[in-house]
């Protein structure tokens, strides 16, 4: 599908209800033909930010190019964009086909390409079956499938997702990810998608701008912001569990090294950031577990142990005191009783300052 | 083991609620009992016994005792050209009347809609219902006094505009048309009210939808306003049609349902058929007639309801 790519850009945009800020001067550029996830918790101010690129919220302050048109008081009809909303939004008493073809009549486009995109879309959905049947038989998933059709098929610059699987059944959401997976690895166009979900935003994000306090603090490629968090929100909200903080009072730091003796052995070098460290975070999969005791590994006391998803085991682990959360293989997790010895990865181990920001 | 304990469960499950109905259903009868009684009171007996009069010739100031006298009420009513005049000036004063307060309804209700952050907004909806809660009596009053030919304000603005004085409440061409304007005055609010419903139910999700599928406005109107306001609007023009069809008050003190007969409805000649000349038997049959109108309008006002309730099923 062709259509002219737009960056979005994003200049000292604000918006405010009243006393609260639910976007707070946002100077951010989306790429075009790319995937970008705006990742946050409830009221962090990404679908407030989605709207205010759709048109159907005005920045209080700040404005929007798309590309290098100015956009900002341009009308919703006029941005030429698609949009799905959280609740499948479907025209009621039409067939699917119906549906589908409603935005392409406005166009004025021959009927011969309004059906073969109508088709071309369904297909791509997997809905070709559905399209004589009353858009009300359907259930929600197959719905709000119409709904990413219609943002589709016309073929706008940049399509907008706002929260699409939230309300969908649980049988429908794993299917409907699936596709989206697979269609946004067709489209071209810029595609912005709004969750609160991570393993959603991990999975269909070519980048994702983590959210919080209507601020985007980090945008990095799922996996970098995973393994590599740009400050404690980043670290604690994506994974799960989040990850551990392990805070001053337990570190020992010289010059150019720290260490956390509570947990383990090791001395980290890490040059002239050592100053500013005042938190350090670990991931649950970065500590190796053992049941029997090994030379220079620190001994824990097993609190807890719960089967967590994939059949990998999640225990807590008292360290006199200090506890932190630690995945292990379904194996060692059987194995487990009260009393584990255990090494930490180096390598990946985040150092964060007094603000939480990472050095 | 597992089949078994499951069985055991159903069973226990079976038998726990078989107690509770009977209570339930007493206690529920209980509860029910002061309405039903007033209901058959008031609302049962009464029809009946006006269904039974229908039947007979009855006029309380002829000292006869009623007689059996079948459907001859009913013949004389059909036969009777006034009445049947009566009934279809009704139509007209409906069709007409309510067609003039759903368009003008809906004009403002969509004004009002479309300008949600107006400035005076709430002030100026307050004032516009005023007429509705009104008491007709008294709005038929005043505006008997506004049209007055003498010293009426509608006249005075009328001469001073150039034009000559018009008396509207007694000229035979001019007074059916005054009572329609009247009652459009009236009741225009409560149509815009409807309207306002009407297109509160539609979700604000699906208007930006066709916002961002860039649907021109008509299109709007019947994809996604138009499925959503159809029912309250729909009931709105029910209720308003059952409303203009029992119109008495108006008439009454305007007109007297004259000159001559030209705005004698319907409502108005029952009310001299049984509380001038108390021929009580015919007015029953007449009531019985307006009934089975007030029935079948009821039917298609339950018959929309109950669309309604399948269409929010489907979602």
């Amino acid at each position: 599908m062709e259509s002219p790519l737009f960056d979005i850009k994003l200049n000292n945009l604000t918006k405010k209800f009243d006393s609260f800020t639910a976007v707070n001067n946002i100077n951010f550029t989306i790429p075009k033909s790319s995937v970008t996830v705006l990742l946050g918790p409830s009221g962090c101010g990404k679908t407030t930010l989605m709207r205010m690129i759709a048109g159907l919220e005005k920045p209080t302050s700040g404005s929007i190019f798309f590309e290098e048109h100015e956009v900002t008081r341009v009308s919703t009809r006029r941005r030429n964009l698609g949009m799905v909303f959280q609740y499948p939004v479907i025209y009621r008493g039409t067939s699917v086909k119906r549906n589908l073809e409603l935005p392409l009549l406005s166009e004025g486009l021959e009927k011969q390409v309004i059906n073969d995109r109508v088709h071309k879309v369904a297909e791509l959905l997997g809905i070709s079956d559905s399209l004589n049947k009353l858009v009300e038989e359907l259930d929600n998933g197959t719905r709000q499938k119409i709904a990413v059709g219609r943002a589709i098929a016309r073929e706008p610059n940049i399509i907008l997702f706002d929260e699409p699987i939230t309300n969908i059944d649980i049988n429908s959401k794993l299917e409907l990810k699936r596709s989206l997976k697979e269609l946004f690895g067709r489209l071209s166009q810029t595609i912005v998608y709004v969750t609160h979900d991570q393993t959603e935003a991990m999975t269909l994000a070519d980048q994702i701008a983590l959210m919080q306090d209507g601020v985007i603090t980090q945008c990095a490629p799922p996996s970098e912001i995973y393994s590599k968090p740009g400050n404690q929100f980043a670290g604690w909200f994506l994974g799960n569990p989040g990850m551990n903080f392990i805070d001053k009072k337990h570190l020992t730091k010289t010059d150019s090294t720290v260490g956390a003796p509570t947990l383990f052995s090791q001395t980290l070098r890490v040059g002239a950031r050592a100053r500013d460290v005042a938190v350090l975070g670990i991931r649950a999969e970065s500590v190796s577990v053992s049941t029997k005791e090994v030379s220079g590994a620190k001994p824990a006391r097993v609190l807890r142990k719960s089967l967590g998803i994939g059949g990998q085991y999640l225990l807590d682990l008292d360290y006199a005191g200090l506890v932190i959360k630690v995945r292990v293989s379904h194996a060692m997790g059987r194995e487990v009783s009260d009393k584990v010895w255990t090494t930490v990865d180096s390598d990946n181990i985040s150092l964060f300052d007094e603000n939480g920001v990472v050095v | 083991m597992v089949s078994q304990t499951s069985a055991k469960f159903e069973e226990s499950l079976k038998e726990r609620p078989k107690k509770r109905p009977d209570k339930n259903r007493k206690l529920s009868w209980l509860l029910l009992a002061p309405v039903l009684a007033f209901f058959a009171l008031l609302n049962v007996l009464p029809t009946l016994w006006m269904l039974g009069l229908s039947f007979y010739d009855y006029t309380l100031t002829s000292y006869k005792a009623p007689t059996f006298t079948g459907l001859t009420n009913y013949s004389d009513f059909v036969k009777n050209e006034q009445l049947s005049a009566s009934v279809s000036r009704t139509f007209i004063f409906l069709i007409l009347a309510v067609i003039a307060q759903t368009l003008l309804g809906i004009l403002i209700g969509v004004f009002f809609w479309k300008n949600d952050k107006m400035p005076g907004r709430r002030l100026a909806l307050t004032l516009f219902f005023t007429p509705m809660v009104v008491t007709p009596i008294a709005t038929a009053l005043f505006w008997k006094l506004m049209l007055d030919p003498t010293f009426g304000v509608v006249n005075y603005m009328l001469t001073s505009l150039g034009f000559s004085r018009t008396d509207f409440l007694t000229s035979s061409t001019l007074a059916f048309p005054t009572l329609i304007v009247v009652d459009t005055w009236m009741w225009t609010p409560f149509m815009a009210l409807m309207t306002l419903a009407a297109l509160g139910s539609v979700p604000k999700a699906e208007l930006e939808a066709a916002a961002i599928d860039r649907l021109p406005i008509w299109r709007q109107i019947t994809s996604v306003i138009w499925p959503h306001a159809k029912f309250i609007l729909m009931l709105g023009i029910l209720l308003r049609s059952i409303d203009a069809f029992k119109t008495m008050d108006l008439t009454y003190i305007m007109t007297n349902g004259g000159p001559g007969d030209t705005t004698e409805l319907i409502a108005l000649s029952l009310y001299r058929f049984a509380f001038k000349s108390f021929k009580l038997g015919y007015s029953s049959a007449v009531s019985v007639f307006l009934l089975f109108i007030a029935i079948a309008l009821t039917a298609i006002y339950l018959y929309i309801l109950n669309a309604k309730k399948k269409a929010e099923q489907t979602e």
